[in-house]
């Protein structure tokens, strides 16, 4: 219980207590408490006897009754007629009186009430909660905003930036591989994995004399590569880059596959540049009907080489492209 | 009596007109109900001591409530104000956890 220590002492300045204002306040006490609490007089002399003592020195007054609040609430040992806080509670409460002090009190109270409903009303509105908040509550408060939204910008920027780089990657990504399909493509087309389709021409060589030989095949092919064959393949088989021809006897043989007369040659490439190509004094078909070849040559808008060659790995080669 | 019943009248007043609270007071409304808090245990506890006086009852509280008010005021002036006015809250509830054992003594008689 530390505040017995300063307990006296602020209930003397609070309430002004008569001991404190040593001369007069005798008097007052004298004057106030019979027309506070009438019943009490019978009592007085047992009030204004407790303070007496404490009268001489102001000093005094506030170390004196250091003990007696403690005391008062105690039951009287000797048995002396003297009115407990309880009783003058239960007197102020009932009946009701209508004196001076307490229309006083009831004014200053009801003050402190509106005061303290409204001041709860404004506090308790949700709303509102930054209503009642000082300057420097609100600065610092509209600081920590600040720096949350700076913060949440930074992250948003961030984000937004990863966003923009992985659409960019996927986009990249997607067109590589768009390419890549495409690039795969072309190549396939030259390296005979794939079926071409276009505008070109059919040359059919018969040879009913068995004349024909490898190597005048071999020059109608890189006649027509001269020309700008794209995809060329001769009975059935494609004809590459490593395409090779041998003489094995009867007929031709194109990387190992024997082939006979007629020797039908589907090549897809620009018409107008391949048939004058085959065509030109002294050149591939000149040379054929020399020996007793016919040789046809057909246009068309529509030529399919569909013949395939399995891709082949190579076994040395190594792209240095890396 | 009359004073618990005009106690009783200020907050349901209070509750009911639910006035807006003036700018320039709101800061230090919540100061001034605390001091009054304490003016009005003071009063309790010497009523119980059997040394109420009307008069001083009515100075303490209002100077109570203007003495709040004013360290509020100055302290806001000296850029203090929230450490001020808990300094100002601290001291009053320590006041009035004093008088309210004060209180408790005489009426529990424990």
């Amino acid at each position: 219980m530390s505040d017995h220590d300063e307990r006296p002492a602020e209930a003397a300045e609070e309430q002004g207590d008569p001991r404190e204002n040593s001369g007069d306040g005798g008097n007052r006490l004298r004057k106030v408490l019979p027309q506070e609490v009438p019943p009490a007089a019978p009592t007085a002399g047992e009030a204004h006897a407790k303070p007496a003592p404490a009268l001489p020195t102001a000093g005094e007054a506030r170390a004196r009754p250091e003990p007696e609040p403690e005391r008062a609430p105690e039951p009287q040992p000797d048995a002396e007629p003297r009115l407990t806080g309880r009783q003058r509670l239960a007197q102020g409460v009932w009946p009701p009186r209508v004196t001076r002090a307490q229309l006083i009190v009831a004014v200053l109270l009801f003050g402190l009430g509106f005061g303290l409903a409204v001041q709860v009303a404004s506090n308790s509105d949700s709303d509102s909660a930054l209503r009642g908040a000082r300057q420097e509550d609100l600065v610092r408060i509209l600081d920590e905003l600040d720096d949350r939204t700076q913060r949440l910008e930074d992250e948003k920027q961030g984000l937004e930036k990863q966003r923009d780089e992985l659409e960019n990657s996927s986009d990249q990504a997607e067109e590589a591989r768009k390419q890549t399909v495409e690039k795969e493509r072309q190549l396939g087309v030259l390296a005979g994995t794939v079926a071409a389709q276009g505008p070109g021409i059919t040359m059919t060589i018969e040879d009913t004399k068995g004349t024909v030989e490898a190597d005048m095949l071999l020059d109608a092919i890189q006649e027509l590569r001269a020309a700008g064959a794209e995809a060329i393949q001769v009975n059935g088989v494609r004809v590459v880059a490593g395409t090779y021809l041998t003489d094995p006897g009867k007929g031709v043989g194109v990387d190992g596959n024997k082939i006979n007369a007629p020797y039908r040659f589907k090549v897809i490439g620009k018409p107008q540049d391949l048939e004058p190509a085959l065509n030109i004094p002294g050149g591939v078909v000149q040379t054929l009907e020399k020996e007793q070849a016919t040789v046809t040559i057909e246009r068309s808008t529509d030529i399919l080489v569909d013949a395939l060659r399995a891709a082949k790995r190579p076994d040395y080669a190594r792209s240095s492209s890396r | 009596m009359i004073a618990v019943l005009g106690l009783v009248v200020g907050v349901v007043a209070g509750l009911l007109v639910r006035p807006e609270v003036p700018a320039v007071v709101e800061p230090y409304l919540p100061i001034a109900v605390v001091a009054a808090l304490d003016a009005v245990f003071g009063g309790l506890r010497a009523m119980l001591d059997g040394i109420f006086d009307d008069k001083v009852f009515v100075v303490s509280f209002l100077s109570n409530v203007v003495v709040a008010a004013l360290i509020v005021f100055l302290g806001d002036k000296l850029g203090v104000g929230a450490q001020l006015s808990t300094g100002v809250v601290v001291v009053l509830g320590i006041r009035i956890f004093s008088n309210a054992a004060a209180i408790r003594r005489h009426v529990f008689r424990a």
